[in-house]
């Protein structure tokens, strides 16, 4: 718990203290917090307990500050608030329950936070006492399952969620949360696939049912056999999977929404802040801080989910027309819902009414994946902070776990599927922005191979990200390996990405020496020239046109200095002694094939420049040299061009997860507590009910 | 005839005792026009029964009452069921014509409006003069048929039966088979008063049409024919008792002009034909629903009377009402449909009709029908019809939603979108209606669905995975297995073996079984054998494995490569098949070390010059598939071999393993009428079947045109087939050059059976086209299919109409010198053979011209279509016939218009057609 949230807590406190009269709930955890059973002379002490207004701050600051001696003292008191808590969860009134979940909040984050330092253990033994924990815990999430799978209130679902949500987060290590092993055995599971299959409930809960899941698959991951990673991969239900990728598509979408706006703004002009005035009164005003890391969680369910369920692939392709986002209910993030609990308009869903999708003509047919790759491309643009780099580090993983999929490969080559994808680009002082409109419609797979160009080319800075440029390449790998192997000869502007790859390659060789104290060059070079030695070697298979195999020549004999001059550093490397010799002289020999052909043809096209007494050749006269030359130049045939090390998460990434996990831990927990205090609406709901 | 048994059954007997239950109103006691009234029970089966059951007794279908059978609640003929018609006959139907009078309080709620079945006295009128022409049959009264009227003699019933008998048994001889079932005495018609009009009098002429009607020759097409004719209610009533007698499907192809009669003409007509309808749309949901639409198209129409259009739409109401309104619904009087009930109701709660709790939703089942929102629903549909009607509003308010957007691209995308959104709603019991067999459609394969070329409308073309049943209401249905499934069915297993023939092979390249395990299959590339993979021949290049990674298989993939193919969508495997892809090469690749700069093995050179050969090589398409073509996304679907994008869809399907899969197509339509086109489809079918009897080898592709209103329906999508149009954009040849790539050269047989049936079908749409003046023919609506044939398609302007600016085309129909050097040339025997049929289809067509006419002319009665407008549009069409000419002058004729159609093709002056229909020689 923040420092922030307690004071505010304090305050309150203070302020309602001027008040004589402490509140009768306040008098009544006083009472708990004594030596004695609270039911002793009040037989109807707990049923009153739970018709009182829960003071959630003053609960729990009592429970921090109990020491470790008053513990053993008021342990008893306390397993018997839990456990009357988890029976109240089965009360018909529903302020009773409402009361009772808000309680076990407070309960399971007062006793963390005062408990910081002792085991997980001992926080059982606390709240629930070693013997009886298994049973009590067996009923709360039964209790929990039955609310959520229950055809009762949505706010009481959502507060069961939030509930969860805060059990799960209490600890900054998840995988140290040790109550969670009750939650592994009594699982909730499919109440959180309920949820997300149906269309109301996910329009209310999705967001929250999704990162719940996401959380809960990364317990003790590496370690156990966690059973939400086993069921979660073998989900095969659609509507659910369907649910569970718009849920995604909807975050995701609203913040790239979020983005262009604040973007627009920034862009400032007459016109763009009108329309931004005018915007803003349509957008919640969750907008306050657009950070990345808002939708780390999704980011990582949705890894979790292409990972994990060999059948979320298909939901990634399935299209249906984008929603108006201006109108649904999900959150970009977790922190506060849009309206109050309770009160949330329907979601506006294409399952959930046809004609809906009626009206607008000028709504794009979009699917996740596009939504995900414009996302990606907005967090790949700037990967200073840290946060960002997290979420395009994972979004890089994502879409290698894409490019692996032979079915995602399949639907990302589909040439009946053809879309027009609106990357971001980053504004850049040599290019001009703006030409995006003119982006045809094509393969998926273009939009990915270009989101890999703008990476490429727009990061060749101090601070080299190394490790994303390693994933980049390789997704590129991937691709064309597939394409190779499935004969597919996809039109798409291969130069761009030559160049790309030979300006990487000279970014590489003039850094060098601040490069080299950091990272190993010598194997995103290798990886470098494999991908033109694809090119060289098979491009035959998957190259759209004859001339495309003629321009590629083009282009390594134009820029032959760049291969020269890494062929002299690696060389130079490889003859030295030392950590850098084995990778470097890898490097040498893969590129044999490319000094081949400038060795061959920059003489011939000298010769012809001599002969004909040009001084430059034109691109047209370079590519007919080349054409009438290819008979005499010999290639080898490089071994494994079209092999690749496919991604395993463990264990290279799972550190990465790990601290990934964490973040979102924290900031969930956070965003958590504050919407859980102000309940009043919830209480007012039920107060009317009953 | 001989046999007279029949004793009553004993149910039979419980229903005689019982009139007095179901006949609570005498009002309705005529409302079956050839059975003997309820009130008249007693009589009927004491003194005439024999006679009537000896006379029911050669119905070769029993007639069904014209009601369902309406219980009163709690009536104690709850037992009746059991005693329909179908059931007890052939003497049943005496009786349950008795319970199936409707009483006012079993009709459905509104009836109010609806009146009762049918008139009674109009009925009874029937009845009467079918009596009389009986007996004018043994001369009794002459009189002119049908101008002039005598009342009819007042007689007693026994002796009017004797009357009959008589005159009966005179007949035996001559019409012993066909003896119908349409004479009914009643003997109560004494006591009425015969209307003065009708029964009168007739002549010999008379006698010689009832001779007719009897007679073995009289099909469905004449008794149409008549009754249009006619104006006598009771030939009418009699021709329309007699629609029981024929085979469905024979009436079914008339269903549009009864439809049309119904709303447009008299009263009377609709009395008659309301019977039959009735009881069709009781018996078949399909053809119940076929009504409806076609009664929607025309009550829609603005120019039709308010009193007739509420006509069209009480029939529509009454046929679109559940069964029953209370109580089970029950399967219609009798006939084929007998169990449904029962099986019906199992069928609904198989659509998912549980209720909407938790359970139910974790295991979703196919939903009810909630594939539409649910609009205004101006009455209660039937239950039974309402899953099939929500699927084609559904696909028909896809069109209406795709209109909207500016682009193909856009609409493209949008339409698999909506589509795979359809697909997760499908309701349980529905099907094409345009397909001939029963099935249930289980699956609309998003991504195969495309986009017709079309500026302001957006007509698609959608494939439709189905299962066939043995009946549509009865059959179980099929189970919903979801999509994902499909994965799990792919096991690891099978996918080695079936390696990436799916994913890998193009739209155009069919026959080879291609695969990446058996690598050298024929394709494009088994000329050049390419050796990427090292290590397989130490000598080098000339190795004549095709080790190229194993997937060298496929010749062509530039095109389309079909990824719904997903049986190989398991990642996992990738490595291993990576590595291993294709199982010849195995032992080989396996050799290959993972780290590429490790030169173990001896090093393997290749030229350049190879790599950029086998480039430019693979580049030169085959000729067969097209190009994808953004603008005009159907060319590509269409080109591909209907049997190779069959065997395509079944691999992606989840149900593709069942035994019972098919595909179907259709092309749903919105925004335009296609009544018109159902006309010319008639035309088209009578035409074909024309030409069969003569033996006159035409050819001719009639397509299934379903109108579901005056601006919707849908159309059956020809295969393998497509649009001249898109044949030159894509191939850039001419006709021949494109007949001589895809059929082999001039002399093989390939070529000349395609040249042979280019001549059948360019005849005989030429025929058509002259025939029903087929205008707007440019190369998009005239179609090549893959045995040459040519077929021409959309009629939007025939007849009387032709399109507003382009005036009219000049020619009798079109012939291209395209068209001609495809037959030869105009000197060749093919063009001299094309003549001839020219002038055998005429001849033909002239003899059965009737069979023509009659469609078209009951349609024009009062119909908005613009091509049956103006008077001259059916005297055009006669007179197109050429009657007055001989043979002689008619081969003559013939070699006119075809140098009269070639010749517009050059100078587009040409007049001859308006000197041809202006019947000058």
């Amino acid at each position: 718990m923040s420092q922030v949230e307690k004071k505010v807590g304090l305050l309150r406190r203070s302020s309602s203290s001027k008040k004589p009269l402490k509140e009768k709930v306040v008098l009544m955890y006083d009472e708990i917090f004594a030596k004695e059973d609270p039911s002793k002379h009040n037989p109807r002490f707990w049923d009153e307990l739970f018709l009182m207004k829960v003071n959630l701050e003053y609960l729990e600051s009592k429970l921090e500050s109990v020491d470790g001696e008053e513990v053993q003292r008021i342990q008893d008191n306390i397993n018997s608030l839990f456990h009357h808590c988890v029976q109240a969860l089965g009360e018909e009134h529903q302020i009773k329950v409402v009361n009772a979940l808000q309680t076990l909040c407070a309960l399971f984050r007062g006793v963390h936070q005062k408990n910081k330092s002792s085991s997980g253990f001992d926080i059982i033994n606390m709240l629930m006492g070693f013997d009886k924990a298994e049973l009590r815990m067996k009923d709360l999430m039964e209790s929990l399952d039955s609310l959520l799978c229950g055809d009762g209130s949505e706010s009481l679902k959502s507060l069961c969620l939030k509930l969860l949500l805060c059990l799960v987060t209490v600890t900054d290590n998840i995988s140290q949360n040790t109550i969670l092993e009750y939650v592994m055995i009594n699982s909730i599971f499919e109440a959180i696939l309920q949820i997300l299959s149906d269309v109301s409930s996910r329009g209310q809960h999705g967001y929250d049912a999704v990162v719940l899941l996401a959380l809960l698959v990364n317990y003790r991951k590496y370690e156990s056999v966690n059973p939400y990673i086993v069921k979660l991969s073998i989900v095969d239900d659609e509507p659910t999977l369907d649910g569970m990728g718009m849920v995604v598509h909807h975050a995701l979408t609203e913040y790239s929404r979020q983005y262009k706006a604040k973007e627009e703004e920034n862009q400032g002009g007459f016109f763009s802040t009108l329309t931004t005035m005018v915007g803003n009164m349509f957008i919640a005003d969750a907008d306050e801080k657009l950070s990345v890391q808002t939708n780390e969680a999704i980011l990582l369910a949705l890894y979790e989910a292409v990972h994990l369920n060999r059948n979320f692939i298909t939901v990634l392709a399935q299209s249906h027309p984008e929603i108006d986002m201006g109108v649904t209910s999900i959150t970009p993030s977790p922190t506060t819902p849009p309206t109050p609990l309770g009160t949330s308009p329907p979601s506006l869903d294409a399952m959930n009414n046809q004609e809906q999708l009626t009206l607008d003509p000028n709504l794009q047919t979009s699917n996740l994946l596009i939504t995900f790759l414009k996302y990606a491309s907005i967090v790949m643009q700037d990967t200073k902070e840290e946060h960002r780099l997290n979420s395009a580090r994972l979004c890089l993983i994502i879409l290698t776990c894409i490019a692996e999929d032979q079915y995602a490969d399949s639907f990302l080559h589909d040439d009946n599927m053809n879309f027009r994808v609106n990357l971001h680009k980053m504004p850049m002082r040599h290019r001009k922005k703006g030409v995006d409109k003119n982006i045809p419609c094509r393969p998926l797979v273009c939009a990915v191979l270009d989101l890999m160009v703008e990476f490429i080319v727009t990061h060749m800075m101090k601070e080299f990200p190394m490790d994303l440029y390693m994933r980049c390449v390789q997704i590129i790998h991937k691709l064309i390996c597939y394409q190779k192997k499935c004969r597919i000869r996809l039109h798409y502007t291969w130069r761009e990405l030559w160049s790309a790859l030979i300006n990487l390659l000279k970014f590489l060789l003039s850094n060098e020496t601040t490069l080299l104290a950091k990272h190993n060059i010598f194997h995103l070079a290798l990886l470098v020239v494999n991908l033109f030695n694809m090119f060289i070697t098979y491009g035959d298979t998957f190259l759209p046109t004859s001339n495309s195999y003629d321009e590629l020549y083009y282009e390594v004999v134009r820029m032959h200095q760049v291969f020269d001059n890494l062929y002299c550093m690696v060389l130079r490397v490889s003859t030295n002694t030392g950590q850098w010799k084995e990778p470097a002289s890898k490097v040498t020999h893969s590129l044999v094939n490319v000094r081949a052909i400038i060795n061959h043809f920059n003489p011939k096209i000298e010769s012809y420049a001599a002969v004909n007494h040009i001084s430059q050749l034109s691109e047209e006269q370079v590519l007919e040299v080349v054409r009438t030359n290819y008979d005499t130049l010999t290639l080898k045939l490089q071994d494994g061009l079209d092999q690749f090390e496919r991604y395993s998460e463990q264990p290279r990434e799972a550190a990465f997860f790990k601290e990934l996990v964490r973040s979102i831990s924290l900031n969930v927990r956070r965003n958590v507590s504050l919407s859980t205090m102000s309940q009043d609406l919830l209480l007012k709901e039920f107060s009317t009910i009953s | 005839m001989a046999d007279t048994e029949v004793s009553l059954s004993p149910a039979l007997h419980t229903l005689h005792l019982s009139p007095a239950h179901s006949s609570t109103s005498p009002a309705t006691t005529f409302s079956c026009p050839s059975s003997p009234s309820s009130s008249s029970y007693s009589s009927c089966s004491e003194s005439s029964s024999d006679y009537h059951h000896h006379h029911h007794h050669h119905h070769h279908r029993p007639r069904p009452p014209l009601q369902r059978p309406r219980l009163p609640p709690g009536s104690d003929l709850g037992s009746s069921p059991s005693a329909s018609p179908r059931s007890s006959s052939p003497s049943g139907s005496v009786d349950s014509s008795s319970d199936s009078c409707p009483s006012p309080e079993d009709l459905p709620p509104d009836s109010d409006v609806v009146s009762p079945v049918i008139d009674p006295a109009v009925a009874l009128r029937a009845c009467q003069e079918v009596l009389l022409k009986v007996k004018l049959q043994s001369g009794e009264v002459p009189a002119d048929y049908p101008g002039c009227t005598s009342p009819p003699p007042e007689r007693s019933p026994e002796e009017e039966e004797q009357q009959e008998e008589e005159s009966e048994e005179q007949q035996q001889e001559e019409e012993e088979e066909d003896q119908t079932t349409c004479l009914p005495s009643s003997p109560q018609e004494v006591v009425v008063t015969p209307s003065p009009s009708s029964s009168s009098s007739s002549s010999s002429k008379q006698s010689l049409l009832l001779r007719l009607f009897e007679s073995k020759l009289f099909d469905v097409s004449m008794a149409i024919s008549y009754m249009y004719k006619s104006k006598e209610p009771g030939v009418q009533a009699y021709l329309g008792n007699r629609l029981f007698g024929f085979p469905d499907d024979q009436v079914d192809f008339f269903l549009p002009q009864l439809l049309h009669m119904y709303v447009h003409m008299d009263p009377d007509l609709g009395d008659a034909l309301q019977p039959y309808l009735v009881h069709r749309c009781g018996a078949s949901v399909s053809f119940c629903l076929l009504s409806a639409w076609l009664l929607a198209a025309c009550c829609s129409d603005s120019s039709l009377s308010a009193h007739r259009r509420s006509r069209g739409a009480r029939l529509r109401r009454l046929i679109l009402a559940p069964p029953l309104g209370h109580g089970p619904p029950d399967p219609g009087p009798s006939g084929p449909s007998g169990p449904q009930p029962r099986t019906h109701r199992r069928a609904h709660s198989g659509l998912g009709a549980e209720p909407d709790g938790p359970a139910s939703r974790r295991s979703h089942q196919r939903s009810k029908s909630d594939t539409t929102a649910a609009g205004e629903r101006p009455y209660e549909e039937a239950e039974r019809v309402r899953p099939q009607r929500d699927f084609l509003r559904a696909l028909v308010s896809i069109g209406r939603r795709l209109a909207r957007l500016p682009s193909k691209e856009q609409r493209s995308a949008r339409l698999s979108a909506e589509l795979r959104l359809l697909n997760l709603s499908l309701p349980g019991r529905v099907w094409l209606p345009t397909a001939a067999r029963p099935h249930h459609v289980v699956r609309l394969p998003p991504r195969q669905a495309v986009v017709l070329n079309s500026k302001d409308k957006a007509p698609y073309l959608l494939y439709v995975e189905v299962l066939d049943c043995e009946d549509l209401q009865t059959s179980a249905l099929p189970l919903r297995i979801p999509e994902t499934r499909l994965h799990h069915a792919h096991s690891a297993e099978e996918l080695a073996p079936a390696g990436h023939a799916g994913s890998c092979s193009p739209g155009g390249q069919s026959s080879a079984p291609a695969g990446h395990a058996g690598s050298c299959s024929p394709g494009g590339l088994s000329s050049a054998p390419a050796v990427h993979a090292g290590s397989c021949s130490p000598g080098g290049l000339s190795s004549a494995a095709a080790v190229h990674a194993g997937s060298c298989s496929l010749g062509n993939l530039s095109a389309v490569v079909n990824y719904d193919d997903d049986d190989e969508a398991w990642a996992t495997d990738d490595l291993g098949q990576l590595r291993v892809e294709g199982g010849s090469s195995d032992d080989l690749t396996s050799q290959f070390s993972v780290d590429s700069s490790t030169e173990n093995a001896e090093p393997v050179y290749i030229a350049a010059g190879d790599i950029r050969r086998r480039l430019s090589e693979s580049l030169a398409r085959p000729p067969s598939s097209f190009r994808r073509d953004p603008e005009d996304p159907s060319a590509l679907a269409l080109k591909e071999p209907w049997a190779e994008k069959v065997r395509r869809i079944r691999e992606s399907s989840p149900y593709g393993s069942l035994p019972t899969w098919r595909l179907l197509s259709v092309i749903v339509k919105c925004g335009d009428d296609l009544r018109q086109e159902l006309v010319a489809s008639q035309v088209l079918t009578q035409l074909q079947s024309i030409w069969a009897l003569e033996r006159v080898p035409l050819w001719v592709k009639p397509y299934k045109i379903l109108v579901m209103s005056s601006d919707s329906g849908m159309i059956e999508p020809l295969v393998n087939a497509v649009s001249l149009h898109q044949v030159k954009k894509q191939s850039q040849l001419s006709l021949l050059d494109y007949f001589l790539q895809e059929h082999g050269s001039s002399s093989s047989e390939g070529f000349l059976s395609a040249q042979r049936n280019f001549v059948y079908s360019c005849a005989a749409y030429s025929l058509l086209c002259y025939l029903l003046q087929v205008k707007d023919r440019h190369n998009g609506n005239i179609l090549l299919d893959s045995e040459g044939h040519l077929i021409h398609i959309d009629f939007g302007f025939i007849l009387s109409s032709s399109p507003r600016n382009l005036g009219f085309e000049t020619s009798a129909f079109k012939l291209t010198a395209e068209f001609v050097d495809v037959m030869g040339g105009a000197l060749g025997d093919m063009f001299v053979y094309y003549k001839v049929l020219l002038l055998q289809g005429l001849l033909a067509a002239r003899k059965h011209m009737d069979k023509i006419l009659n469609i078209v002319e009951i349609m024009q009665q009062g119909s908005p279509l613009p091509c049956l407008q103006g008077p001259g549009s059916l005297r055009g069409l006669k007179e197109r016939f050429l009657l007055s000419l001989t043979e002689e002058q008619l081969q003559l004729q013939v070699e006119r218009m075809v140098e009269a159609s070639l010749r517009s093709v050059t100078t587009r002056l040409y007049d001859g057609f308006q000197y041809l229909t202006n019947g000058i020689m």
